[in-house]
């Protein structure tokens, strides 16, 4: 067991991409992904929306991961820091039903200065923060259409970089992000009323006869077995009916 | 569909509320449908832990074993609560 994913409503539920990262134990950006750029040459950050090419949909929890591309000998810090030193942050503002989960920093390794005779937490190389995110009822609802086709997110994102003998100034950037909306659609049904965004009229029936036909290709004597066994249900429903006068 | 359910359809179909946690549905509040895992409820083997081996069939009718079948690949394992979107 590499991950499990729980959460307190099933309202919400997890990308295949989630799952996917899971796996591979690695977040892997496509690029289909809404994405910004930022920083410096000897800082490269990135911030882009991970899974379904960045769109909001009811109920899935998208994630926004703010990569730090850092040169070698630069790392920047994870809270708690001493006074006077700024810790990676990072802050993501929606419209009202934009919800955020706590951010998920990956482990840091220990760094020992000598001058303050403390351990502090660094990273260094290619960092990912990831910040989880999904729509509440009032930006998207499974019981009304959706109002607007796109929001608009702001990503702050405050840090500071030093090497083992100096730091540079605390910076505070700031990214904008256009994520597509993604309407659900399901099928026009009285049972289905209310569950989605946008309801049609789908038939079902072509998926059913191919679904026949591959079982029937793959054993012939499926088909005979099918009829034989639905003559019998049939003659004894009739037969209950009879029975019932 | 509504005529095979009556009241429930109604309800299923009617009522919109918005719960605590800012989520609307077209079941009324304190629907058994609408409720959470409860707190503390065990969820089963623990991170680091290897899966009980467990056989069932596959979309063919073969049957699979987890640990056996699966040639040493991860797997992932999902118990999907919805079928309606």
């Amino acid at each position: 067991m590499v991950a499990k994913f729980f959460h307190d409503t099933y309202k919400k539920r997890d990308s295949a991409e989630t799952l996917i990262d899971a796996a591979l134990g690695k977040v892997v950006l496509t690029d289909d992904s809404p994405t910004a750029n930022g920083g410096s040459e000897d800082i490269r950050i990135t911030v882009a929306v991970h899974g379904g090419k960045g769109s909001i949909r009811q109920g899935i929890i998208r994630k926004l991961v703010v990569r730090f591309e850092l040169a070698d000998g630069l790392h920047i810090y994870g809270a708690p820091v001493p006074e006077g030193m700024v810790a990676t942050e990072v802050t993501v503002k929606g419209p009202p039903g934009f919800a955020t989960q706590d951010a998920e920093m990956p482990p840091t390794e220990r760094l020992h200065l000598d001058m303050l005779d403390t351990d502090l937490g660094v990273w260094s190389g290619t960092v990912d923060i990831v910040v989880p995110f999904y729509a509440k009822g009032e930006l998207a609802s499974e019981t009304r259409p959706l109002d607007a086709d796109e929001i608009l997110i702001e990503v702050q994102v405050r840090y500071q970089a030093c090497t083992d003998s100096e730091c540079l100034l605390p910076q505070k950037e700031t990214f904008t992000l256009n994520l597509p909306m993604d309407v659900i659609d399901v099928p026009g049904l009285g049972l289905h009323k209310g569950h989605g965004q946008r309801e049609g009229s789908y038939s079902s029936a072509p998926a059913l006869r191919r679904l026949m036909f591959r079982k029937i290709r793959q054993n012939p004597l499926s088909l005979p077995k099918y009829l034989w066994k639905n003559m019998r249900l049939e003659r004894a429903a009739r037969k209950r009916l009879r029975q019932r006068g | 569909m509504c005529q095979y359910f009556g009241k429930f359809c109604l309800a299923m179909t009617m009522t919109v509320e918005r719960d605590e946690k800012g989520f609307d549905a077209p079941a009324p509040l304190g629907h058994p449908g609408r409720a959470g895992l409860p707190q503390g409820h065990p969820t089963g083997p623990e991170i680091g832990e290897k899966l009980p081996d467990f056989e069932l069939p596959d979309t063919n009718g073969r049957m699979v074993r987890l640990h056996d079948d699966r040639a040493g690949a991860k797997i992932v394992l999902v118990f999907y609560r919805s079928t309606v979107w």
